[in-house]
């Protein structure tokens, strides 16, 4: 790669000099994957674009300009905006008890307006952002062990309390992990994370026992032993599993797969497209699925890898862990090898807030990978423009 | 790569960033292939079990109840068979709201409050897969009101059924009984019998109906049939989706059961009794097959099929003419003088008897410090055993049924299948008592004293009175094989399930008593009907052409008499309460020269066996009438003899009325002493 205006610090480039300098090849990935997302929800929804597969693709179209407009933003806006986007997220999960509104038993969301936004969403955004920017300014050796980390452990404690609280548990262990994986991505000495590991193998019973709401706890044992309660909790585990493996080697063809379209599949257009997607395809499908979701994953980390700024590796390392920490836990609780969690299959499952999030998110990655050779000179917390 | 280096530290970091950063791409990489992992396991090892449950959630079967059985007379008359029913039915499983579509379903049908009630609380207990009744019986028109409706009535189905019809309404109540709703009993009999504890899904079916009487609760099995399905794809809330008739399978209809009765014959029979309580039964005696097997009064089956109603099921439980009782098989009589024909029977099997020997019959017999009288207050003078029969004297049979004892006499009646009960194929006989020594000693065990015969009893029981006591079959059966002379035939009355026969009732040995001892009773009971001096001569006239009948005429005492030495007078019931009076029994064969059918009537406290000759006579006609060999009989010219007159002697079978064929003459004329 030859130098280019964008190596300069200090010096706005113009915007169509960076377009070629997008990553081409992720866009194409994501929009194979959101495809592949509105083909099962077309199929899902019985053959028809409504209900979901045409709000769905209108929705990843939008998104998807989204993530090219923010992949134009310098690296070293991102860099300042990291603790105000942080605050603001911060801000907003502390409204959401006082004044959100309840829905299904939780609140989650804010109405702003004449839009309704989830703050939790804005965090996942938010914190990744500001784990780079505060390890942006530490040495390794911080990094490793040091009294600071007490920072981004309350970086990441703060909104993961807030978040379960709602509750909202498959977001909070999503938050916690994603903020877990930056901080070892820093550099974190593997002695803390293993008795970090130790004590929540330790505190993790007593999570379940006693914080935990009731059907919370229930999913945990219903995943632990879903025979037991085929019609009530573990009926989603079941019911998934049929789709699964009545799918076969190559399915049962694009429409036919009679689990989701008779709806004995729960939630088969948003936690469980995966499932109504193995049952249409099959195991060569779902291979192949699989295949090309961690070929994104291994894409944005090869992004994050070679970016010059430490911010810029971090952030990008972080929204890919996001990515792929949805991608793999929603999968393992649809295979059944995890509790079923509230985590939709990005990019294929219906909804717009996660689309958004990830968009964003690889909004982030592009413009990482834009502004690789960007430098962000002083670690200490400097505006640069 | 230019290096961008502030502080040592810049280079290390970015170094941990690198291989974390491709650490964490191999934790990716693991965690994707174990996901592939379980995808083998789940997609292709285990594909096979998780296909067949997906087939299970997608396919159902909704039953389709088989067609029962018909039953047909022995000409294939149907006696019981189905008709169309337009019913409503609505299912637990596919219903949205059962409150909300019930009111749309009585904007179309009468439907009232009580009844919708009733649904719903029967929709709380029947198992979601099981449609439960709306209503029954619709016309056409409501049928199609409904149907042309269905799609706004999720879950209710208008269905086309079939209901159980009597065509004949009472004749055969007793014999076929009835089917009715299953009840809890029958649902708890099916699981105690059903090793699984599984109860068969057809009984919970709203329009199946189960025998519960007769040849419908016998033969219940071969005639129920075996369900079908009809296989239709369902969505995870139970609604149907689509129908797939090529994944139906047939319901197996019930085999039909044929009986040999004739419905023309039963009809008759039901006919004559009028308003009157009793039994007849008609036999085949050359095989067995019961003609007619009549209970009187009768009630109407169809009824009961929906579902009887408690007050008309009180009334006729609580009627004093029992029309719920098979009076045919159950109703226990005292064969009065019918059973003097068995007393005959043994005085000649025991040798101590001659046919021709006398008795002098003075209308009473002094035994044991008591007057033991005769019917006819005079007497008959002396009597051998041809008269005696045919006047039915009593004081012959006291004296004979002394000189021979109860055990010969019990012998007889064994052998002619008194006592018995005989494999029909349906339940509710009673077998009545056979008294003998043995009997006696078994029936007074706790009773020693009694143990004893006293032989005060044996005179009552030579003319069929005491503790003895038979049912209308039975005196058929005795009468048959007298009739048939011998065979000991067994009655039939199932004469095939679906197409396979039943062994006929001739199959089954002969009767260990001397044909010539028979033919003397047979001489006497064809005296009885056409000497003049018979007891019945009056009243049995057949007018069919040469064809006579050969017959015995009995009454059994409500009360004791005779035997008590003090009522000499006291025998005429005629002025006593319904339920006091004498029952009126008869037996008779015909024709007598060549006899094909016998029949047993016996009229509940009609008096005497001359009340109920004429209803035998009348049943007995329509058995010959139909008789092809009868019917031509009956219509060849009369040969130019003159018309039998009875003989004016009281004994000497008539010779002039000799029957053409080999069929037994009676004795010959008497020369014995008198006996006293």
């Amino acid at each position: 790669m030859t130098s280019s205006a964008l190596t300069r610090p200090g010096q706005r480039d113009r915007l169509i000099m960076k377009v070629p300098e997008i990553d081409w090849r992720l866009a194409f990935m994501i929009t194979c994957i959101a495809g592949v997302g509105a083909m099962m929800l077309f199929s899902a929804a019985g053959q028809s674009w409504t209900p979901w597969a045409a709000a769905h693709t209108i929705r990843f179209a939008l998104c998807f300009l989204l993530m090219l407009v923010l992949s134009l933003i310098d690296i070293r806006v991102w860099f300042v905006l990291s603790y105000p986007v942080y605050g603001v997220a911060l801000l907003l999960l502390v409204a959401v008890p006082l004044i959100g509104h309840q829905s299904l038993g939780a609140k989650r969301w804010l109405q702003l307006g004449p839009i309704s936004i989830q703050p939790s969403e804005i965090m996942k955004i938010g914190l990744v952002l500001a784990l780079a920017r505060f390890y942006h300014g530490l040495g390794a050796k911080d990094a490793q062990l040091s009294w600071k980390l007490l920072i981004p452990v309350a970086l990441i404690g703060a909104p993961t309390l807030l978040v379960a609280k709602q509750p909202d548990l498959g977001t909070a262990i999503l938050i916690a992990l994603t903020g877990a994986t930056i901080m070892i991505l820093a550099g974190l000495t593997w002695r803390l994370l293993a008795a970090g590991f130790v004590a929540g193998a330790i505190a993790a019973p007593a999570f379940i026992m006693f914080v935990m709401k009731d059907y919370q706890r229930d999913r945990i044992l219903t995943f632990l032993h879903p025979e037991q309660d085929p019609s009530g909790a573990g009926y989603h585990i079941l019911q998934a599993k049929i789709a699964l493996g009545s799918g076969g080697l190559l399915g049962k063809g694009i429409g036919l797969g009679t689990q989701s379209q008779l709806n004995y599949l729960p939630e088969k257009q948003t936690d469980f497209i995966f499932a109504t997607f193995a049952e249409e395809f099959g195991f060569v499908g779902c291979f192949f699925l699989l295949a090309f979701y961690a070929a994104t994953i291994m894409v944005a980390l090869r992004i994050a890898s070679i970016s010059h700024s430490h911010f810029g590796r971090l952030a990008a390392a972080g929204v890919t862990a996001t990515f792929a920490l949805y991608v793999l836990i929603n999968a393992a609780m649809v295979v059944g090898l995890a509790p079923v969690v509230g985590i939709p299959m990005p990019l294929m499952s219906y909804g717009g807030t996660v689309m958004v999030t990830v968009m964003v998110g690889f909004g982030l990655v592009e413009a990482v990978r834009v502004h690789r050779y960007s430098e962000i000179t002083s670690g200490r917390g400097s505006l640069l423009f | 790569m230019e290096p961008s280096i502030f502080f040592d530290e810049v280079n290390e970091r970015q170094g941990v960033f690198h291989r974390r950063t491709f650490l964490m791409g191999g934790v990716v990489g693991a965690a994707t292939l174990t996901l592939v992992g379980r995808l083998v396991q789940l997609q292709l090892v285990e594909a096979q079990r998780y296909q067949s449950l997906a087939v299970a959630n997608q396919y159902r079967f909704r039953l389709i109840p088989p067609p029962r059985g018909r039953i047909l007379d022995r000409n294939g008359i149907e006696i019981a068979s189905n008709r169309p029913d337009f019913r409503l039915l609505i299912r637990g499983d596919e219903v949205e709201d059962a409150q909300t579509t019930l009111d749309a379903v009585s904007q179309l049908i009468p439907l009232p409050d009580a009844r919708k009630r009733q649904i719903l609380r029967q929709l709380e207990v029947t198992p979601h897969a099981v449609p439960v009744a709306v209503a029954n019986d619709l016309t056409w028109t409501e049928f199609s009101r409904v149907n042309s409706r269905a799609p706004e009535l999720p879950g209710v189905t208008a269905d086309m059924g079939e209901s159980r019809v009597y065509p004949f309404s009472g004749a055969f109540a007793h014999v076929i009984g009835y089917v009715a709703k299953v009840s809890q009993g029958d649902l708890d009999r099916a699981k105690k019998d059903n090793p699984s504890g599984q109860i068969d899904p057809l009984l919970l079916h709203p329009g199946f109906r189960i025998g519960k009487f007769g040849v419908e609760q016998a033969l219940d099995a071969d005639l129920r049939g075996k369900p079908g399905g009809q296989k239709v794809e369902v969505d995870s809330v139970g609604r149907v989706v689509r129908e797939d008739p090529a994944g139906d399978h047939r319901a197996t209809p019930g085999r039909d059961v044929v009986l040999t009765l004739d419905a023309d014959i039963q009809n008759r029979a039901l006919e004559v009794f009028g308003a009157e309580s009793g039994a007849a039964v008609v036999m085949d005696v050359r095989t067995g097959d019961v003609l007619c097997l009549l209970s009187a009064p009768s009630f109407d089956p169809n009824r009961f099929v929906s579902g009887v109603a408690e007050a008309e099921y009180r009334a006729l439980h609580d009627f004093d003419h029992q029309p719920l009782l098979n009076k045919a098989l159950a109703g226990l009589y005292p064969p009065g003088s019918t059973f003097k024909t068995m007393t005959a029977l043994a005085a000649l099997e025991s040798g101590l008897v001659q046919a021709t020997d006398r008795v002098m019959c003075s209308g009473q017999f002094f035994f044991g410090g008591r007057y033991f009288h005769c019917w006819k207050a005079g007497g008959h003078g002396a009597v051998d055993m041809n008269s005696a029969i045919k006047s039915s004297c009593d004081v012959y049979f006291y004296q004979t049924a002394l000189k021979i004892g109860p055990d010969r006499i019990a012998k007889v009646a064994d052998a002619f299948g008194l006592g018995h009960t005989f494999d029909i194929g349906i339940a509710g006989q009673r077998k009545g008592t056979v008294p003998s020594t043995e009997w006696k000693k078994k029936a007074f065990a706790h009773n020693p004293a009694n143990q004893v015969w006293f032989p005060g009893e044996s005179l009552s029981y030579g003319i069929g009175q005491g503790a003895l006591q038979v049912n209308a079959l039975q005196l058929a059966v005795m009468t048959s094989r007298l009739a048939n002379g011998k065979k000991a035939l067994l009655p039939r009355l199932i004469k095939s399930v679906g197409g396979v026969e039943r062994p006929r009732g001739d199959a089954f040995g002969d009767l260990p008593i001397q044909p010539d001892h028979i033919n003397v009773v047979r001489a006497g009971m064809q005296a009885v009907a056409n000497d003049v001096g018979g007891t019945a001569y009056k009243v049995i006239q057949l007018n069919l052409g040469d064809i006579k009948m050969a017959a015995k005429t009995g009454s059994a005492q409500m009360h004791g008499y005779g035997n008590t030495g003090n009522g000499a007078k006291a025998r005429d019931t005629t002025n006593m309460a319904w339920k006091m009076r004498d029952h009126g029994l008869f037996v008779a064969f015909a024709p007598y020269d060549d006899p094909r059918y016998a029949i047993s009537v016996i009229l509940e406290h009609g008096l005497h066996g001359t009340n109920a000759a004429p209803k035998a006579v009348e049943i007995m006609k329509v058995a010959l009438l139909k008789d092809p060999d009868m019917r031509s009989r009956i219509e060849r010219p009369l040969p130019d003899e003159p018309r039998p007159t009875a003989s004016p002697s009281d004994g000497a079978p008539d010779e002039t009325l000799a029957p053409p064929t080999d069929a037994p003459v009676g004795a010959p004329p008497t020369t014995g002493q008198p006996r006293t």
